[in-house]
């Protein structure tokens, strides 16, 4: 008799729950095809989210300090490959021959009025004035990167 | 400095390629003319010529002033009043 009860209770306990997992299961069922339908798509949208999320995560934890929109600190590195990179972008300069320490008359061929134009994409490039009578003896790119290294007040 | 005048012509390139930086046919047009104008003349060594020359580009850089005055004279025309008819 108490085997009995307990039996039923036992079932009546396991039944709905029984119930509900199959429920569950054909629900899941039923809603499988639908998912696997949409699953590409919201796939793909939940990747791209996840990874725009990650992106946008790293720089706000890695970059705390505000930056004021100020550029890097010059160094007499950066100097020179700013200085280097104009002067490949002159057009009458071959970038093949260029050398830090070659002369723009004597090694490249350039001629006083080509050696202006330069002095000027170096004014336009660190943002200050070089004088005429100190920008006609800047020859080379060393003495660029020199003479805008002291006038930035770059000591290495 | 060897010359004198060097500088003087320095500085007339100088001005002029600033302002040719707006010229309505682009800048890299302008600075091909301006350099073979300036070559043209390479060989001139008296120094009345070359002043002579600088007055001229002188000149040059004026009326380059009051095409690029005009120029914005009209725009601003344009857009503040209706077109005469």
């Amino acid at each position: 008799m108490a085997a009995r009860v307990l039996q039923q209770c036992v079932r009546s306990f396991a039944r709905p729950s029984l119930r509900l997992c199959s429920n569950n299961l054909a629900l899941r069922v039923t809603a499988a095809p639908a998912a696997a339908v949409h699953r590409p798509l919201s796939f793909a949208a939940d990747s791209r989210r996840t990874r725009w999320l990650v992106q946008s995560r790293i720089p706000s934890v890695g970059v705390l300090c505000r930056q004021y929109g100020d550029l890097p600190p010059l160094t007499l590195e950066t100097i020179k490959e700013r200085v280097m990179y104009v002067l490949k972008l002159y057009d009458k300069i071959n970038p093949e021959k260029l050398q830090t320490s070659s002369h723009f008359m004597k090694d490249l061929g350039l001629d006083s009025l080509d050696q202006v134009e330069i002095i000027m994409a170096m004014e336009d490039e660190f943002g200050f004035e070089i004088p005429d009578a100190e920008a006609e003896k800047l020859m080379t790119p060393e003495e660029i990167v020199q003479y805008v290294a002291d006038k930035k007040d770059v000591y290495e | 400095m060897a010359n004198p005048l060097k500088t003087e012509v320095i500085r007339l390139y100088k001005n002029l390629l600033y302002l040719g930086r707006e010229y309505p046919q682009g800048a890299a047009y302008f600075r091909q003319r301006l350099k073979s104008a300036f070559m043209k003349n390479k060989d001139v060594t008296d120094p009345e010529k070359i002043k002579q020359l600088v007055a001229r580009g002188d000149h040059v850089i004026k009326e380059l002033e009051a095409l690029y005055f005009l120029r914005k004279y009209r725009a601003m025309k344009k857009r503040y009043y209706e077109p005469e008819k």
